[in-house]
């Protein structure tokens, strides 16, 4: 069984008036526990509708969330708690931030959760750490960080309910390749102590080659690819043709496989793609 | 999106009420205003409803969303209606302890009720056809004699404009930091008085945030483009008044003359 299933997910904006968008056609998919699942489609594509729905923010008009087996909307007084176990981080999030310090802004979360003192400050260390920043963070101010640390702060909020389906929107979006990097350090991080599903939204096909193991692509609010990474890619025409690209090491090897050179395609990161080259290179070398 | 963002807001369109002038339309909107308020006989309030079909009509609004406009409102308006019942003198109709209804209360309510509709339907007919920008320079070359006593008339319009055109822009804002703090758990609306309102300090204070750097945004934009007030700026498409506006203003004030004539014929109240 899927940790959390969407089954038939159909949405529409301004239901019933001369505004209405059909946002979502019959839209299914699901992810398993320890999971990584890449979500990427178009601007307008469908994916920041989607992604409301699996914590519950919005209510599908017709079709089925479901979260460990159990439809959420059949209980709607429970979607507060099951917010604790899908956490969900919108874009910019650090535009959320509102405490004075560092440490009672990632508070806020547990607080909800009803935990008590104690436990509360475990998490807060637990969460800080795993995003990278010392102890010595907790009683700053936030709004004097960085972007990338106000960032990095703002998803500690969320970690620090321990979720186990961490879901991004454009996380890395307006960060430099420090930043970038330091927080996808912390959701690997985050992932393999927790065990968590994460699902990332992301118009960067680096971010999703790096971190993720299955993709899938929205199209004008339906599904039009769900397989793992390779398989994905492998399609760069299809990609192409809905406005979606492929990642740029791989765009390298197509363009040497077109000159007539005989590599291998199927490199997604830098270093695969490295590697193909190397491999290449050294056949090459033989004579 | 938990509120309705349509609301009040432009709908681009060719009607007759389209293509007046921002200032006509300025003006015969608060000369309507003082119509309804003068508006006392059961005849003059018949007519006012004609009028305000009549501008719907001419306005190419759908009637619906003119009446969302309204929605809001009707609790204040009924409750000052009832309040109205109560407390007019005359002829008792019908008394519970220290509770009387008069037919005089009756009607004041009634027409109370009526021209407060007719008020906010009619004035919102006036957003949903003129955009943002001819509003704010209509009011900018109405207020422009005021220049003389040093009243800032363009700074005035300016901010006016900038505010009319972040409204949907800052709901829009509060909509998602809403959504966010959810995401982490946040209630609203339960619990005692003081926990409703510690629950949205949460989304009042990053919403000010987001304002201020909303507008430090903006000023750094304005400068970029060399702005420096009123003096000496001319305009892609100057105002004109054309024979349409002298038509609407003929037009209005008949109907003005017309509800101070059917307010002295004698009726049955």
């Amino acid at each position: 069984m899927a940790l959390i299933e969407l089954k038939n997910i159909n949405y529409c904006y301004s239901l019933g008036t001369a505004f209405e968008k059909h946002a979502l056609r019959d839209v299914s998919m699901a992810v398993d526990a320890g999971e990584s699942v890449g979500l990427i489609g178009h601007t307008g594509s469908g994916k920041s509708t989607l992604i409301r729905h699996f914590n519950g923010l919005l209510r599908p008009n017709s079709g089925q969330v479901l979260y460990q087996g159990n439809d959420l909307w059949k209980k709607p007084n429970e979607i507060r708690s099951i917010r604790f176990q899908i956490g969900l981080v919108f874009q910019y999030p650090e535009t959320q931030i509102f405490e004075e310090t560092v440490g009672k802004d990632i508070a806020y979360g547990p607080r909800n959760m009803g935990l008590d003192q104690e436990e509360i400050n475990a998490r807060i260390r637990e969460s800080l750490q795993c995003v990278g920043l010392d102890k010595s963070y907790l009683e700053r101010n936030p709004f004097r960080l960085s972007g990338g640390e106000m960032r990095r702060v703002a998803i500690a909020g969320v970690l620090a309910m321990r979720p186990k389906v961490l879901i991004l929107d454009e996380p890395a979006a307006g960060l430099d390749p420090e930043g970038r990097h330091a927080l996808f350090d912390a959701l690997h991080q985050y992932r393999r102590k927790s065990g968590a599903a994460v699902v990332l939204v992301s118009h960067s096909m680096e971010d999703i080659a790096d971190f993720v193991d299955r993709v899938v692509v929205l199209d004008q609010g339906s599904v039009a690819l769900d397989g793992p990474v390779a398989s994905i890619f492998a399609q760069a025409e299809k990609l192409v043709s809905i406005g979606l690209d492929i990642p740029q090491s791989t765009k390298v090897l197509l363009g040497l496989k077109a000159k007539g050179y005989s590599v291998k395609t199927a490199a997604y990161t830098v270093e695969q793609a490295e590697r193909e080259l190397l491999c290449f290179l050294k056949e090459a070398d033989r004579p | 999106m938990t509120r309705d963002l349509t609301v009040g807001q432009f709908i681009p369109g060719h009607s007759l009420m389209h293509r007046l002038d921002p200032r006509t339309k300025l003006m015969l909107t608060f000369l309507f205003i003082i119509q309804v308020f003068l508006t006392k006989s059961a005849l003059s309030l018949l007519f006012l409803l004609l009028l305000l079909w009549i501008y719907i009509v001419c306005a190419q609004v759908p009637a619906q969303k003119v009446f969302r406009a309204v929605r809001p409102i009707i609790p204040v308006i009924i409750v000052t209606a009832l309040l109205n019942i109560f407390y007019v003198s005359g002829h008792v109709l019908w008394h519970y302890a220290f509770l009387r209804i008069t037919d005089q209360g009756l009607f004041t309510g009634f027409t109370l009720l009526v021209r407060l509709i007719t008020l906010i339907a009619g004035c919102s007919l006036i957003t949903y056809t003129t955009s943002l920008n001819a509003l704010a320079s209509g009011l900018e070359q109405l207020l422009a004699p005021l220049k003389r006593l040093h009243f800032p008339v363009n700074e005035l319009s300016m901010t006016l404009s900038i505010t009319l055109r972040f409204l949907p822009t800052l709901a829009e804002e509060l909509d998602r930091i809403i959504e966010a703090q959810k995401a982490r758990g946040a209630q609203f609306g339960t619990g005692t008085i003081l926990n409703r309102i510690r629950a949205f300090f949460p989304v009042i204070l990053p919403l000010f945030m987001s304002a201020f750097r909303r507008a430090f945004e903006l000023t750094n934009a304005i400068e970029c483009r060399c702005y420096h007030g009123g003096e000496g700026r001319t305009k892609l498409h100057p105002l004109k008044l054309r024979r349409l506006d002298y038509a609407a203003v003929i037009f209005f004030l008949a109907a003005f003359a017309m509800t101070l004539i059917f307010n002295g014929i004698r009726q049955p109240f």
